[in-house]
């Protein structure tokens, strides 16, 4: 329902896995097979040579360190302001208006109704429920339409079609007073505060 | 919203996202921290980037043996993580339910508990003797019976069978059920 980017995920996530998978291999290889102990350091050595060479020839006219180590810096920075920028992109796209619409009346302006309306009203016709140890309801935004989802947690043993059912009537009245359909996503949850709650026994 | 059922049925790897990212940044600030010292030209905090290489380069020697197989395994064993969490389908224990105005989801947890009490009273027992395990196409009911009363097995599973057809969860599990040989006493 949020606009956590999934394949970005995935795609970041593999590219680390299969790099530590390298290193850890290659740890493992250089701690039990000597052939390739001795690969390793004539490789290694090489590229070593070519870095030092490297730094060795940008170095700044009449110091001695290397300017490549305040490009190293700026890309650490980057790198590091990147990742923190992906983390950021979790779990969002939460959206404050149920509906924006231009008034067709003869009154110029527009009709907004924030958000709040459904989720406070959905949550009070939630509330008074004995089979249900809590509800949620919060808006987001999907392919820039709002949607509605609803996460309720049941107590143990309620017939989770019933509740659904009742969860549709709710919605269709709601969507008679708004005057607009909205995509709802109900989601019926488990959780410690079901798990360990008194079972429903009216029902 | 089919798309939403999709991502609502399907893992968003935001956990390993997070683990993955704390990693990278604590490894970048570190090397953040020895090439800026580097790079005003003031004596490293732990160890300089050229002896770093050093050390790297003598690989096998320098370490013990035993101590770099560990830290081998160990980061094989977090890279396998990663991998694989990327990779699999990352489905979650969850069925949909079909209802015309609302798309719903349901966490098998909530499906095994409602069952189990249509399973309860059918069987007649108290609800700690009976377990049921719902996974995507099959649905595990354990009855452990009172001694000396008799529950028809049939009789559990038509209930059970009963409950699912009216709940229809997609995809619809098949129903297994367990009687245990051994009774409860004094239950």
């Amino acid at each position: 329902m949020n606009s956590t980017p999934r394949l970005l995920n995935r795609i970041l996530i593999g590219i680390l896995g299969l790099k530590l998978l390298a290193v850890g291999i290659l740890l493992m290889l250089l701690a039990t097979v000597p052939a390739v102990g001795s690969w390793w350091q004539s490789w290694s050595a090489g590229v070593r040579d070519g870095a030092n060479r490297l730094f060795d020839g940008t170095t700044f006219p009449g110091r001695q360190e290397s300017w490549l180590w305040i490009v190293l810096s700026l890309v650490l920075v980057l790198v590091i302001g990147l990742v923190v920028a992906w983390v950021a992109q979790q779990g969002k796209g939460r959206s404050g208006l149920l509906l924006a619409a231009e008034d067709p009346g003869g009154v110029p302006g527009d009709v907004r109704i924030g958000s709040g309306v459904a989720e406070q009203s959905l949550k009070n016709a939630l509330a008074e429920r004995p089979d249900l140890a809590s509800a949620t309801v919060s808006t987001y935004e999907v392919r820039g339409q709002p949607a509605l989802k609803i996460r309720l947690h049941p107590r143990s043993g309620v017939a989770p079609h019933l509740l659904a059912e009742d969860a549709s009537a709710l919605v269709a009245a709601l969507d008679e007073v708004v005057g607009q359909k909205t995509p709802v996503l109900v989601h019926i949850a488990a959780g410690a505060r079901t798990r360990f709650s008194r079972a429903e026994r009216v029902r | 919203m089919r798309r939403v059922l999709h991502r609502e049925t399907h893992s968003s790897r935001a956990a390993a996202a997070g683990i993955a990212a704390v990693l990278v940044v604590l490894v970048s600030l570190y090397a953040l921290l020895e090439s800026a010292v580097r790079a005003i030209g003031q004596p490293p905090w732990l160890i300089d980037p050229q002896s770093a290489a050093e050390r790297i380069v003598a690989l096998p020697s320098g370490v013990p043996p035993l101590l770099l197989g560990v830290t081998g395994a160990v980061v094989t064993a977090a890279g396998l993580f990663f991998f694989l969490s990327a990779i699999l389908p990352g489905r979650r224990a969850r069925h949909l339910l079909e209802e015309p105005r609302v798309a719903v989801v349901v966490d098998d947890e909530v499906i095994a508990s409602a069952l189990a009490r249509r399973a309860r009273l059918a069987a007649n027992v108290t609800p700690e003797q009976v377990m049921v395990v719902v996974s995507q196409r099959q649905a595990v009911v354990n009855v452990r019976p009172t001694s000396g009363v008799p529950v028809s097995e049939n009789a559990v599973r038509e209930a059970v069978e009963d409950e699912l057809r009216a709940m229809a969860p997609i995809p619809l599990p098949a129903v297994r059920v367990n009687l245990a040989e051994s009774g409860v006493i004094g239950a």
